[in-house]
């Protein structure tokens, strides 16, 4: 009946859970964010604390369940966790979400069915093609069998410690697109006598703002030596 | 272990490659327990069909007389549970709602009675709450031995409830419970596989019974 994974969908999940346990292995933590069926975010959630596999170590994962999860995760997530949603392709609280992650310095992992999103939606996309119907997949198995795999898989990782402490090279060198100056989204904190705190990937800076003229706290802009370049239309406008 | 120019980077060569074939065998694994589950599927769902029809049709009775569905389970199976109960109430093709409630929903509910009563009587206190004869127990358990599961299902067979069970394994002790009306067994013996299909039988179940609807 339902027919197998796709080499592409296998290898998505590959990455995604090699990714995800060397995240656990800095001392990430996984927040899990499912507005549409919060059921599947909590099933996420317990699976990763407490394992039905016994021997399997407990893993740090919450259940986000919040009607402005963006405020909820600004507060909770530190640099280097990691965002896993659950939802579909136009979820607004999704999408939002998901855009704040990459400015919070979160690695993203987005599990969902129907129509797929665009590619770079978040940094693994984890989805079921199939869903003819475009809406069985979250009730019949096939979603819960997406995180259970990763779950799965991501144990597998830990059997090989050597392989969870390597750092992304393209961040060794001393210019990096992901790190460098040359453009950065940055979340505006705070405003003050001397300029704007903002928030981005790279940890809290003081900027200016003057070209962009005024920003309240919450505001995308995108940071350039020093100072805000451009506003970014927040995904839920 | 290194040839050609991997000595100019042993260490990110040599990870790289090892990465490289750990990712492989990540990917073969993924496709080989999703080979499993969809093995699984189609032979529970083979071997249970007559038994979902029949089970639709005694649930479409009880919802014409204004039965509701109360669901549970503990842990992953109380988020399967809330799943079938969403399902039910809120289908998103725009079939007809049906009165579905998930009785894991309300943490205050269930920490006051494992505190005061005890775990085994979180789900059977509020069965007693609120269940008429003309409602539905369904109850989703991996092991089917679940000790919370066996006394709602007692509490609610006394009562004239309809009684069904999802269980994995060989069922457990729901599938010799004569509280059990109707047992459902995926019998595999992986606690995910086992939720994986669960899900696909309430899942043909939902549609059992709006086909029972249907035919009146």
């Amino acid at each position: 009946m339902a027919p197998g994974l796709t080499e592409a969908t296998a290898a998505d999940l590959a990455a995604a859970a090699l990714e995800l346990a060397r995240h656990y292995a800095a001392g990430a933590t996984m927040w899990c964010l499912a507005p549409e069926w919060p059921e599947h975010g909590r099933h996420v959630a317990v699976e990763f604390v407490h394992p039905v596999v016994i021997g399997k170590r407990a893993l740090p994962a919450v259940a986000v369940e919040s009607n402005d999860p963006v405020a909820a995760l600004r507060e909770l997530t530190r640099p280097g966790d990691v965002l896993l949603v659950v939802g579909t392709r136009d979820a607004a609280r999704v999408r939002s979400a998901l855009q704040r992650a990459a400015v919070w310095g979160l690695t993203s992992i987005w599990i969902g069915a129907g129509p797929r999103p665009d590619p770079g939606a978040a940094d693994h996309v984890l989805w079921v093609d199939d869903d003819r119907s475009g809406w069985t997949a979250p009730y019949d198995g096939r979603l819960v069998a997406r995180y259970h795999l990763l779950w799965e898989l991501a144990h597998v990782c830990f059997e090989h410690p050597g392989l969870l402490t390597t750092r992304d090279p393209a961040c060794d060198d001393e210019v990096c697109v992901t790190c460098s100056d040359e453009g950065v989204l940055a979340e505006v904190v705070t405003e003050h006598a001397g300029g704007t705190t903002v928030r981005s990937a790279r940890g809290t800076e003081t900027i200016d703002t003057g070209l962009v003229g005024p920003v309240v706290p919450g505001d995308l802009v995108l940071v350039h030596a020093g100072t805000a370049i451009s506003r970014v239309d927040d995904e839920r406008s | 272990m290194s040839e050609g120019t991997d000595f100019l980077y042993p260490f990110i060569e040599g990870d790289e490659r090892d990465a490289g074939s750990l990712l492989v065998d990540l990917a073969d694994s993924a496709r080989a327990k999703s080979n499993v589950g969809a093995a699984l599927r189609t032979a529970t769902l083979d071997r249970e069909r007559d038994a979902l029809e029949r089970v639709g049709r005694e649930m479409a009775r009880r919802f014409e007389r204004g039965g509701t569905l109360f669901t549970f389970g503990n842990g992953g199976s109380s988020t399967d549970a809330a799943s079938v109960a969403a399902l039910f109430a809120h289908p998103p093709d725009g079939s007809p709602a049906l009165r579905a409630r998930c009785l894991v929903d309300d943490s205050a509910i269930l920490t006051a009675l494992a505190n005061d009563v005890g775990f085994e009587l979180v789900f059977a206190r509020q069965l007693a709450a609120h269940s008429t004869a003309d409602d539905i127990a369904l109850g989703v358990s991996t092991s089917g031995d679940s000790r919370n599961l066996a006394v709602a299902f007692a509490d609610a067979a006394a009562r004239g409830l309809l009684t069904v069970g999802l269980a994995g394994y060989e069922g457990g002790a729901m599938a010799q419970s004569a509280d059990v009306r109707h047992c459902l067994v995926v019998r595999s013996d992986s606690v995910h596989r086992v939720q994986e299909t669960q899900a696909a039988l309430a899942f043909e179940l939902w549609r059992a019974v709006h086909r029972a609807l249907a035919d009146g």
